[in-house]
């Protein structure tokens, strides 16, 4: 594991806590545009994290896989025989080539095209052209298997995987945040991933595009014109004035719209053919069945509103999708969008979500089209020298509500419209960036928040 | 007709007399340059009169895959996809980008629709298949480029009115869209 040695003559410990400052929210636009950071990033941040890599519905059989990337290091998420799922970095231990070169497929074992090094569905190197002849029998190929993830685990299906052997559980690295959101995505069932992941590239900073879906400030100006245009009811769906924000460790957090707590304790009555019925009659949210409350705990089943499962995965829509952030430089990021729905589900309702996926998201999406710009703009004015000092400032709701502790130990606020994610975001960011380990990492994690904040 | 079926013959109409295919061949091609110099000079409104009413305009999601595998080449229709519209939604579009507040086209977009290779792929009634291979250029702001190429297969359809675009399946040459966006109409 590389510690960030380096790069870290130009960010020292104290530099990297000083560029957002979550007293005052001021956050500093360097963390946008310097190239030394971002080297940083992708060995504190992305090779230490649980990153997600695909839904279980993608890779059903033996030898079913598909590319996905841990930062900027591409791997192979691959169903071996025994239906284990590997995650295995795409690059031949002879010279480094790419074994994989389609995004997705089946595949029996993986050849290098370079030499014809042959790898198993595990990474074992199981082949070498040549092995008793050129080699003259000498090549120890048990030491040359693919490199593989440190840990690989799942969450109702969703596989994730970490380059660090000393992560947390996938399990408690989630934390009530993170089982939520994902929850949320299965909180009607069993769920699979439509074929066809949407991916396009937009010339801005990853942490831009992140901390953009916490922020419900945006959608009535940025996204007017899909209001305009007939397509959404914009105030139909943003509840400016009940929102719901869950904060937890490691950077994760919710923010946006969210049933009240006493409309929750009336519909935690109901029961699920009662709740069914109703959602019928009104055509608005779908209420959740009573198992859900279970995966997504008390306070999160209430939640309607935008999950980020640090550092870099979205679900949207009340969990209709899900989409990946993934870094391509300081300036560039890469937008891959999973869409889901429930397993077998009727096909009038199948097609229904999938129009809504997409028209609504994607880069030709009415609502994502107008997002690019203002982010690759933002990401532009971050690297000139005068630009670069000017700060950015999440200051909205600061020191304005109250953090209240649910019996189940979730973090949350009931307010309205506010940057408390983005705040908590950057503080999660500033803290991952000045350790160096997982051990220091959670040993400098803020209390979670209660009281005034 | 299947219009994932790629490099397929245009047997039936190939068969017809020179002179009545070159007619038709003319006719469609002017047919499709007018509306491409429609879309160039943003005159979506009008561009819309140009639509038939059950038109579908889709775009599937383009994979690398190996050759082993190019059946899957293509999202199938029901499957995502980065366009899957009806009239309904165009004129959605069109409505946002008339709204004065579609910030991705405003400042707007500089585009030319190049069509070429235009081939006559069959002949059903008042419905004529065409494929198409295309190139979409855009400029944005001062550094923004955006070069879309592929093959198109839209259906033209005869009506008291005139021509009209009945079906447009655009398969696009990229597979990660190298774009901000797609706020242009293809």
């Amino acid at each position: 594991m590389a510690d960030g040695a380096q790069v870290c003559k130009a960010w020292g410990r104290q530099e990297i806590l000083s560029l957002f400052d979550p007293d005052t929210g001021l956050l500093d636009r360097r963390v946008h545009s310097d190239e030394a950071l971002y080297q940083l990033e992708l060995e504190r941040i992305f090779a230490r994290g649980w990153n997600f890599m695909c839904h279980d519905s993608q890779i059903p059989e033996p030898g079913d896989y598909f590319i996905n990337y841990i930062g900027e290091d591409q791997v192979i998420v691959v169903r071996d025989q025994e239906g284990q799922v590997n995650v295995l970095v795409n690059s031949c231990r002879h010279r480094g080539n790419a074994l994989c070169r389609a995004e997705q497929g089946r595949a029996k074992s993986f050849v290098c095209s370079y030499h014809g090094w042959n790898y198993g569905l595990d990474g074992t190197l199981i082949g070498v052209p040549g092995q008793s002849t050129y080699y003259h029998g000498a090549l120890d190929k048990s030491r040359l298997g693919l490199h593989k993830a440190a840990k690989v685990e799942s969450h109702l299906g969703f596989w994730f995987a970490t380059m660090d052997p000393q992560a947390p559980s996938l399990h408690d690295y989630l934390g009530h945040v993170g089982r939520t959101g994902l929850g949320m995505i299965c909180a009607h069932g069993d769920v699979e991933v439509v074929d066809g992941i949407q991916k396009n590239v937009i010339d801005c900073n990853w942490k831009i595009a992140v901390d953009n879906l916490f922020d419900w400030y945006h959608v009535m100006y940025s996204h007017a014109s899909a209001g305009s245009s007939g397509y959404i009811d914009l105030a139909g769906i943003l509840h400016p004035k009940e929102q719901l924000v869950m904060l937890d460790n490691y950077g994760h957090a919710i923010s946006g719209p969210g049933v009240p707590a006493a409309a929750q304790a009336g519909i935690d009555q109901m029961s699920d053919e009662a709740r069914a019925a109703l959602s019928r009659e009104t055509e608005g949210l779908q209420l959740r069945p009573r198992a859900a409350t279970e995966l997504m705990g008390p306070v999160g089943v209430r939640s309607h509103g935008h999950p980020n499962l640090f550092p870099n995965l979205w679900i949207t829509i009340s969990g209709l999708q899900v989409c990946l952030r993934l870094p391509r430089g300081p300036s560039k990021t890469e937008l891959w969008w999973f869409t889901i729905v429930p397993k077998g589900a009727p096909p009038p309702l199948r097609a229904a979500m999938v129009r809504t996926a997409t028209h609504l998201f994607g880069p030709a999406g009415l609502l994502e089209q107008d997002d690019g710009e203002n982010w690759s703009q933002t990401t532009r004015a971050a690297r000139g020298v005068t630009g670069r000092t000017l700060g950015q400032f999440l200051e909205m709701g600061l020191g304005q509500d109250e953090a209240r502790r649910s019996e189940a130990g979730e973090h949350y606020i009931d307010t309205q419209i506010n940057e408390h994610g983005q705040r908590w975001f950057y503080r999660g960011w500033r803290d991952w960036m000045a350790a160096e380990s997982w051990a220091e990492l959670t040993a400098s994690l803020p209390p979670l928040p209660e009281g005034r904040l | 007709m299947d219009t994932l079926d790629r490099g397929r013959a245009a047997a039936p109409w190939a068969g017809r007399p020179a002179a009545e295919r070159a007619l038709v061949q003319f006719e469609i091609e002017q047919f499709l340059y007018a509306e491409a110099a429609l879309l160039d000079a943003r005159r979506y409104r009008d561009w819309l009169g140009l639509l038939a009413d059950d038109i579908h305009y889709w775009m599937p999601i383009r994979r690398t895959v190996t050759n082993s595998d190019l059946e899957r080449e293509f999202t199938r229709p029901g499957d995502m996809a980065f366009f899957d519209d009806d009239r309904t939604v165009l004129e959605m579009r069109v409505k946002k980008l008339e709204a004065g507040s579609a910030w991705s086209e405003d400042p707007p977009s500089r585009s030319r629709h190049f069509v070429s290779n235009v081939r006559i792929l069959d002949v059903e009634g008042d419905d004529i298949s065409v494929e198409v291979a295309f190139h979409l250029y855009r400029t944005r702001l001062d550094t923004e480029v955006d070069s879309w190429v592929g093959r198109r297969v839209d259906v033209v359809r005869r009506t008291g009115e005139g021509l009209r675009l009945a079906r447009r399946h655009i398969f696009l040459d990229q597979t990660l869209i190298l774009s901000t966006n797609m706020s242009t109409i293809f």
